[in-house]
């Protein structure tokens, strides 16, 4: 087996792997050797083809399907050089300062996190679209709300050079999107870190990994033939997401010493709806996330955001089968969509566990709280469509797969409670957080405030799996935020941790 | 197809009918294509999900037997649309999940090729923006 060695090993070089290799970078010009690891494979610009099973194939985890052990969510999480900053949306919010209180971390203060992601939002150039690059899709979003009297804001976005492709979920074919493939690793590499990809890291173990690469017949080829590798590290920084994360680690054999290890899993479930006009719309062409609704995100536990999927996704993701739903999808051109996000509590038993292969289980239950919130917001989002102009709407757990503008006094009749089951309506998510939170408490987190596995001085984990409960809002700011603390605190420890 | 024995394969055409009709007027090439991804999508999957797909068109193909006396494929249109919509609600949560799996990979076939897309106004364009004043 063929052997490498480095002071630095990342795992993954997503939001927060990209992070940690910048902030790391400069120490590579005192000498110290870092090499990030990465399972997906560096894409070039003319294989973002923007075709929808091609690039779900190429950037995400089992083409964007995974599924919880209970089969009844869909678990979206990219795979690549950038990881999911490839396919993500782009918008850039700052975590509220409440849901820093919730989180209640001693030592992480709301401020501290405020602070870094202002320095990440610069850094990736997030601003807000002008009104007239907005199109049909999310002015009708910001008109329905704003009749309904619901506060509604625009969402900045981290674009350079958009020209509203929008596919960005499927990779920007003309790579506008500030991701961490775009700012923050060519940056790193630039300064020295080697980024190795096609390179799945097996297992970690103090002072080394064990690492396969395999062609996966796209992108550029990995600067290791393939084959399996022992890689050698003084420090190892895991920032796999939030369920390949937790994966590693359990089979590496931590779960004994970390009891909170893959717990406390939160998804942010999303549903989306589909409203139909009478006219076509601009909706595919142009930037597909433009405003939000947080109206009811204290009182009811959710939130409403614009987007326009692609043909299968949105196939997929209504009710039904047949002639209704075709129906439905041959006026693709007509259609309004909105996503919905529910906060979910974090729930020791929401875990991520292996099964005998090591490969992570997502074993997650929508708890009756959470199915009440997406019954809220079903209903809230029929309401927005309606009030947009709509000529009717399909909810997912609607009584009828439309629902016709006439109807909408009844809509709480017509979307009832009962119809909300998981397993009958398509409930997905592409936030995972949790698994290895952070706190003081190593009965109930895995690592402390600067993301430093507890009992393992040498291990740190710098991504989503971080979050001690879900950030409410989209989070890949606050995965910055806090992968730059680890930064910090590796090298503020830097001599202790590089020597010898 | 690799995945499914061509038996299998022609059962799902008739089955994939009833959830997108439009696969019933699909060209040769578009046969093939639709045939190619579920194809591909399977081969991704574990052997043991490759198998429940195949079970799973079993159970649709035999479950009539038990109300009409005779096999899905024989069955009238409107019949074989109750089967599949008894098959989305029914008890067994199995089969529930069975069938949802079987629709994503109808829908995969059929809107995840590009040819498809024109007729249901997918006009996607990399200079978007330019669209929007059009
Ligand atoms: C479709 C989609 C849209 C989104 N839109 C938005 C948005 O608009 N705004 C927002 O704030 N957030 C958005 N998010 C969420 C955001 O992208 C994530 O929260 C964030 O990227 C998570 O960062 P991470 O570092 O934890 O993981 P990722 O960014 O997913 O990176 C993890 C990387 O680690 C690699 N990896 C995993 N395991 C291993 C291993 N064993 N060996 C080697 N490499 C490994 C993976 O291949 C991956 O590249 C979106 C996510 C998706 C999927």
């Amino acid at each position: 087996m063929p052997d490498a060695s480095f002071d630095i090993l990342i795992v993954g070089s997503g939001a927060g792997g990209g992070t940690v290799a910048r902030e790391l970078a400069p120490l590579c010009a005192d000498g110290v050797r870092i090499a990030i690891l990465e399972w997906g494979a560096r894409l070039r610009k003319d294989e973002f083809t923007g075709r929808e099973v091609e690039m779900a194939h190429r950037l995400f985890f089992e083409s964007g399907g995974m599924l919880t052990k209970d089969r009844a969510m869909t678990l979206a999480a990219g795979r690549a050089y950038g990881g999911s900053t490839v396919v993500y949306t782009g918008t850039s919010l700052v975590m509220p300062r409440r849901v820093a209180e919730r989180w209640g971390v001693p030592g992480l203060e709301w401020d501290d996190i405020e602070r870094r992601s202002a320095k990440y939002a610069a850094e990736n150039k997030v601003h807000s679209l002008p009104p007239d690059l907005q199109n049909d899709n999310n002015r009708l979003f910001a008109e329905g709300c704003r009749a309904l009297g619901w506060k509604v804001e625009q969402f900045p976005i981290n674009v350079d050079g958009c020209r509203g492709a929008g596919v960005c979920n499927l990779g920007c074919p003309n790579l506008a999107k500030q991701g961490t493939h775009r700012v923050q690793l060519p940056v790193a590499e630039q300064a020295g870190v080697e980024v190795i990809t096609n390179a799945k890291v097996e297992r970690i173990a103090e002072g080394e990994c064990f690492v396969t690469v395999r062609d996966p017949g796209f992108g550029e080829p990995s600067p290791w033939a393939p084959g399996e590798y022992r890689v050698r590290s003084k420090v190892v920084i895991i920032a796999g997401n939030a369920v390949q994360s937790s994966a590693l680690l359990l089979r590496s054999g931590l779960g004994a010493d970390l009891p909170a290890l893959g717990r406390y899993l939160t998804l942010h479930p999303a549903l989306i709806l589909v409203g139909e006009h009478e006219r076509p719309l601009s909706n595919t062409a142009g930037h597909p996330k433009s405003f939000y609704c947080d109206e009811f995100l204290e009182s009811a536990g959710f939130l409403l955001e614009t987007c326009m999927y692609y043909p299968f996704t949105t196939a997929k993701n209504l009710i039904g089968f047949g002639a209704e739903h075709s129906q439905l999808m041959k006026v693709f051109q007509c259609h309004q969509q909105i996503l919905v996000l529910a906060i979910d509590p974090p729930r020791v038993d929401n875990r991520v566990t292996v099964d005998k292969r090591g490969e992570p289980v997502v074993d997650y239950r929508l708890t009756g709280g959470v199915l009440d919130t997406l019954h809220r917001s079903m209903i809230a989002a029929a309401e927005v469509f309606f009030a947009a102009g709509a000529r009717r709407v399909h909810v997912p757990a609607g009584e009828r797969f439309f629902i016709g503008a006439e109807e909408r006094d009844r809509l709480e009749e017509l979307i009832p409670r009962r119809n909300v089951r998981p397993g009958q309506i398509s409930v997905s998510s592409a936030h995972l957080m949790g698994g290895c939170r952070m706190g003081a408490d190593p009965g109930t987190s895995v690592t402390d405030v600067w993301g430093q596995v507890h009992g393992y001085p040498w291990l740190f984990v710098a991504d989503s799996s971080l979050f001690p409960r879900c950030s409410e809002v989209n989070p890949y700011l606050t995965v910055m935020a806090l992968a730059d603390r680890v930064a910090e605190r590796i090298r503020d420890r830097r001599e202790e941790l590089l020597s010898s | 197809m690799d995945t499914l024995s061509q038996e299998r394969a022609s059962f799902l055409a008739t089955v994939a009918e009833r959830i997108v009709p439009e696969v019933g007027t699909l060209d040769l090439n578009g046969r093939t294509r639709f045939f190619q991804i579920i194809d591909e999508a399977l081969r991704a999957r574990s052997p043991a999900v490759r198998r429940q797909f195949g079970s799973l068109l079993g159970v649709i193909r035999w479950l009539p037997l038990l109300r009409w006396g005779t096999s899905f494929e024989r069955l009238a249109p409107e019949r074989q649309h109750r089967v599949l919509s008894w098959l989305m609600k029914c008890p067994s949560r199995t089969l529930r999940q069975g069938f949802w799996g079987l629709r994503t990979m109808v829908f995969m076939g059929y809107y995840g090729q590009p040819e498809t897309w024109e007729s249901i106004g997918y006009v996607p364009r990399v200079d978007g923006n330019e669209a929007l004043y059009a």
